[in-house]
């Protein structure tokens, strides 16, 4: 029966493909029990996805399309309000142990 | 909170680009830093300069975020978990946290060094352009290109070790 299992260069093209083009999950739903074991046992393999990272940054970082800050600070503070209630709820709550000691970025 | 998030948003988002490749996901895991910041930021104490603070800030914060991004699909995966949190949130390399502008300047005169059709190669890749694209411009198969990357990318890597180890 023929190997269908990629070799270590088609697997690194094809992480560097799905990096560059923001979808790895599906490189990494992808990959077989044999695929994985090569990419396990080869050391070039992961000295290859760091310059992979580092060459999709230089050639796409500044190309990142960055939402509005102020919107993306409301959501921000949204998700901190929602901290601050989880942990007032469970100050409350008289069968919850006290809250840890919190120090607050004051950023 | 507000000065901090608008003084770093734009470094930590295309640091976070690195490894996810997705602006939807990055914004997902900024947000849960930045509350994770604003929640325990003692790690952010005596920071030096931009490069500290983002090494600090990828190591104690983003590291966690990135991982908790994949973990829910490993029960799917046939990567173990070690391997899977080594290639979405790998240890600092070494020059992962070089600056935007510096890193393509130091990838420009690497590219130079190289070979012909190497350099189009990689040149084509970081177009954007596809493996097949390529094949095609180089008058050859997709599996010879996909060899040509992986050789040429290990070269890169090897003189960016060079020139790493000439910098100490």
């Amino acid at each position: 029966m023929a190997n269908v299992n990629r070799e270590i260069q088609e697997l690194l093209a094809d992480y560097g493909m799905a990096l560059r083009d923001g979808c790895l999950p599906g490189f990494l739903k992808s990959l077989t029990r044999e695929e994985a074991k090569a990419i396990r046992e080869s050391d070039d393999f992961w000295e290859a996805t760091e310059m992979v990272r580092l060459m999709n940054s230089a050639g796409f970082g500044d190309k990142v399309m960055t939402p509005d800050v102020g919107l993306f600070i409301s959501r921000v503070d949204a998700a901190i309000v929602s901290r601050q209630k989880k942990a007032g709820a469970s100050t409350r709550s008289p069968s919850s142990s006290p809250a840890r000691s919190r120090n607050h970025a004051n950023l | 909170m507000e000065p901090f998030v608008r003084a770093t948003f734009n470094i930590f988002i295309r640091h976070l680009y690195r490894y996810l490749g997705n602006e939807v996901e990055c914004e997902d895991v900024l947000e849960d830093v930045y509350a994770d910041i604003w929640e325990n930021p003692d790690h952010l104490r005596d920071i030096a300069n931009d490069a500290h603070l983002l090494r600090t800030v990828y190591l104690y914060y983003m590291r966690k975020r990135l991982r908790e991004v994949y973990r829910r699909m490993n029960r799917n995966l046939a990567l173990s978990q070690a391997d899977l949190d080594n290639l979405v949130a790998p240890e600092m390399g070494l020059h992962e946290i070089t600056e935007q502008a510096e890193l393509r300047q130091l990838l420009h005169r690497m590219l130079g060094k190289l070979k012909a059709r190497e350099r189009k190669a990689i040149e084509m890749w970081m177009q954007g352009m596809s493996n097949r694209a390529i094949a095609i411009q180089l008058k050859t198969t997709v599996g010879a290109v996909k060899m040509l990357e992986f050789r040429t990318i290990l070269k890169l890597r090897r003189m960016m070790k060079e020139y790493s180890d000439e910098e100490d």
